[in-house]
């Protein structure tokens, strides 16, 4: 790798956050924000089709392998690094820059992976990389939150793990990352697959998104909303494509997460639980596995990366200006923030599929594959989905935060210049993408033979969207959103975990408090006059004989436990950087 | 100036649901033109099929979603709190 120009992107970003300290001391974050993205996203169209092939203790691995399948997401998640680093330069903290270009590292890492050992490294990146992104906002409620997705995140890598191990036993040490086909997959290939599908937010585990993602940074969640679930579309379909059960899983998540954004009120919630109804087409788009289909759910994935970062950064400039993201605490801000308004209504359209937007070319696609493949229930859920998608986020989200019934009476400034760069950056691509949709389609890995813009496609659209927003006219009132949140099945693990708690103060703790007690008036004397008898002897005897050594170690001790702050998030920080220095080194060399 | 412009349409609430309206009746009038050679299943062929498909789906999910949530799901903010 090094006799070449190119530089793996995950390098790239690696070496980027490490050294924006550096450049933070020089007054030079800002343009460092924006030059190793730019970088990156250039450098891919260089990338040779495959590289970084080492073997480490006896593993092949593969840290490039590129094809079409990797060139779409590549360039859409540097594309989406580079807006998503402008939409964040205000921010003067390194640290949340830097867990931001680490988390996409790991995701690009992921991508460009091509054995599954390289993925699990990368895949652990990722979670480990994007659970600050939740805790830089320093909340009490975001540390708990960030736990728990690191818990949970931590459990769907351990499946993926054990599917690995397994995987290598079946086949003889070929950790290869290639197609699996129904027919023949075992269970290790099952347990790769629910590994995957953790991250893709597939109900019945998928609680962690929206649970983590409303509690995370403004420009944390714009990063965090991009990557996590569209890697985990792309290793589906680089590895699952044509497994009917991820059809029909993807089909309910559609609806699954349409219905929980129909009721929400805080606005970055009702956003998080629309990506699983939106990555449930894509996670239906790979299961179907048609050309089309496969076509239809990277299509899919581009554009909706784009606009979905788009409204998260539409409501995180509402957040950031106003401090506030309820509904039923916002209303009435078009007349101050005008800009951010247009920008996240273009998101809001172009997530509804409007006419000459990125949705329109892109979601049609997979219900055109879903119904050329005559699964016409699929299809119906799809279109269903469809509807709930405008009538949650086309209209209602922008309706109560920009107009709605009530005035809040705030009076914020427009959001920072930075900001709109980035809002407007995605919302270009957004109509740039609906008008010209080659574009995108030269990009997909098979070759398209959808045109989208035929008049069946159009008539649909127009009715299915306009009697959507008749539907919305009749039960405005009944849509008035309120402060309350709902049950979802991450309730198991948080009432659960309260539950093992109680098991472990109250009758754990008054056994252990019980037998402590006992040992303290019977066996701890016995002990403690065993014990001075040896400390003396050891002390007095053996220790003079050497040299006094081990009063120098307890010296020592004493200054070790100082580097030990207690803190779980710096020792974390710490064993990533640690890793991946090594990694780097590896990689490199 | 957009800011004028939405005032002004906020104003005229009659003027705007008649422009929706009017919409509506224009899309209904576009589906008897429409080419149907693409359509996948027998609801292609019927004219209004995704008008109807569309709104009684609207006021199915609200219905459906908001009654789950009033009498099953909704919780206080700070439910896990407690």
């Amino acid at each position: 790798m090094t006799s070449s120009i190119f530089m793996h992107p995950a390098t790239m970003f690696i070496v980027g956050a490490l050294l924006l300290p550096l450049f933070k001391k020089f007054n030079a974050q800002k343009i460092w924000l924006v030059v190793v993205p730019l970088l990156a996203f250039i450098q891919i169209k260089y990338l040779p089709a495959s590289f970084g092939c080492v073997e480490w203790l006896g593993f092949k691995m593969q840290f490039g392998r590129v094809d079409q399948l990797t060139m779409v997401f590549l360039h859409v998640f540097t594309l989406m690094a580079l807006i998503g680093s402008i939409f964040g330069l205000h921010v003067k903290e390194s640290g949340q820059h830097a867990a931001a270009w680490l988390y996409v590292a790991g995701s690009l890492g992921t991508t460009l992976a091509g054995d599954y050992l390289v993925v699990f490294i990368f895949w652990e990146l990722m979670a480990f990389a994007s659970v600050f992104l939740v805790w830089y906002r320093k909340r009490k409620r975001s540390i708990e939150a960030g736990y728990r997705y690191l818990l949970v995140h931590t459990f769907g890598g351990l499946v993926l793990l054990g599917g690995i191990f397994l995987r290598y036993l079946n086949l003889d040490g070929d950790l290869s990352f290639v197609a699996i086909t129904p027919d023949t997959a075992t269970l290790a290939d099952y347990l790769i697959m629910i590994g995957f599908m953790l991250n893709a937010a597939v109900p019945p585990i998928h609680a962690w998104l929206p649970d983590a993602y409303p509690e995370a940074t403004v420009t944390g969640a714009v990063f965090m909303c991009a990557f996590t679930t569209k890697t985990a579309v792309y290793v589906l379909a680089r590895g699952f494509a044509g497994f009917e059960t991820l059809a029909i899983m993807g089909a309910i998540m559609t609806l699954y997460g349409v219905g929980y954004a129909v009721i929400e009120n805080d606005a970055r919630r009702i956003l998080a639980y629309h990506i699983v109804s939106q990555v449930g087409y894509m996670v239906c788009g790979v299961g179907i596995g048609t050309e089309m289909a496969i076509n239809g759910a990277c299509a899919h994935a581009y554009a909706h990366i784009l606009y979905k970062a788009l409204l998260f950064m539409g409501v995180g400039s509402v957040l950031e200006m106003t401090g506030r993201s309820k509904l039923s605490e916002l209303g009435g801000l078009y007349k101050y923030m005008p800009l951010s308004m247009i920008f996240t209504v273009i998101g809001g359209i172009a997530i509804s599929g409007f006419p000459l937007t990125s949705g329109f070319i892109s979601k049609s696609m997979i219900i055109a594959a879903a119904g050329a493949d005559h699964q016409l229930i699929l299809m119906l859920m799809l279109s269903l989905a469809a509807v709930g998608t405008f009538l949650s986020v086309g209209i209602k989200l922008p309706y109560f935060i920009w107009f709605g019934p009530n005035d809040c009476g705030l009076k914020p400034k427009e959001a920072y210049w930075n900001m709109q760069v980035g809002m407007f950056m995605a919302a270009f691509m957004c109509i740039f993408l609906g008008v010209y949709p080659d574009y995108l389609y030269d990009m997909l890995p098979y070759v398209v033979n959808y045109h989208p813009y035929n008049s069946y496609h159009l008539t649909e659209t127009f009715h299915l969207l306009g009697f959507t927003g008749l539907g919305f006219y009749i039960m405005v009132k009944y849509l008035k959103p309120h402060d309350v949140s709902n049950l979802d099945l991450d309730w198991f693990y948080r009432r659960g975990a309260g539950w093992f708690m109680w098991l472990a103060r109250k009758p754990i703790s008054a056994t252990n408090e019980w037998v402590s007690n006992v040992y303290q008036t019977v066996g701890l004397r016995f002990t403690m006059a065993l014990a001075r008898a040896l400390s003396w002897f050891d002390w007095e005897g053996i220790d003079w004989a050497l040299d006094g050594s081990a009063r120098g170690f307890v010296k020592g001790g004493e200054q070790v436990r100082q580097f030990q702050t207690g803190k779980l998030q710096q020792y974390i920080g710490g064993a990533v950087v640690l890793l991946f220095l090594v990694l780097i080194v590896v990689v490199l060399i | 100036m957009i800011v004028k412009f939405l005032t002004y349409l906020r104003e005229r609430p009659n003027m705007m649901k008649w422009l929706f309206m009017a919409y509506l009746a224009f899309a209904l009038v576009f589906d008897f033109f429409a080419d149907r050679h693409h359509g996948h299943f027998w609801g292609d062929n019927i004219i209004g099929f995704w008008a109807f498909f569309g709104l009684i789906g609207c006021l199915a999910l609200i219905v459906f979603c908001k009654g789950l949530s009033h009498v099953w799901l909704e919780r206080g903010t700070d439910h896990y709190d407690k």
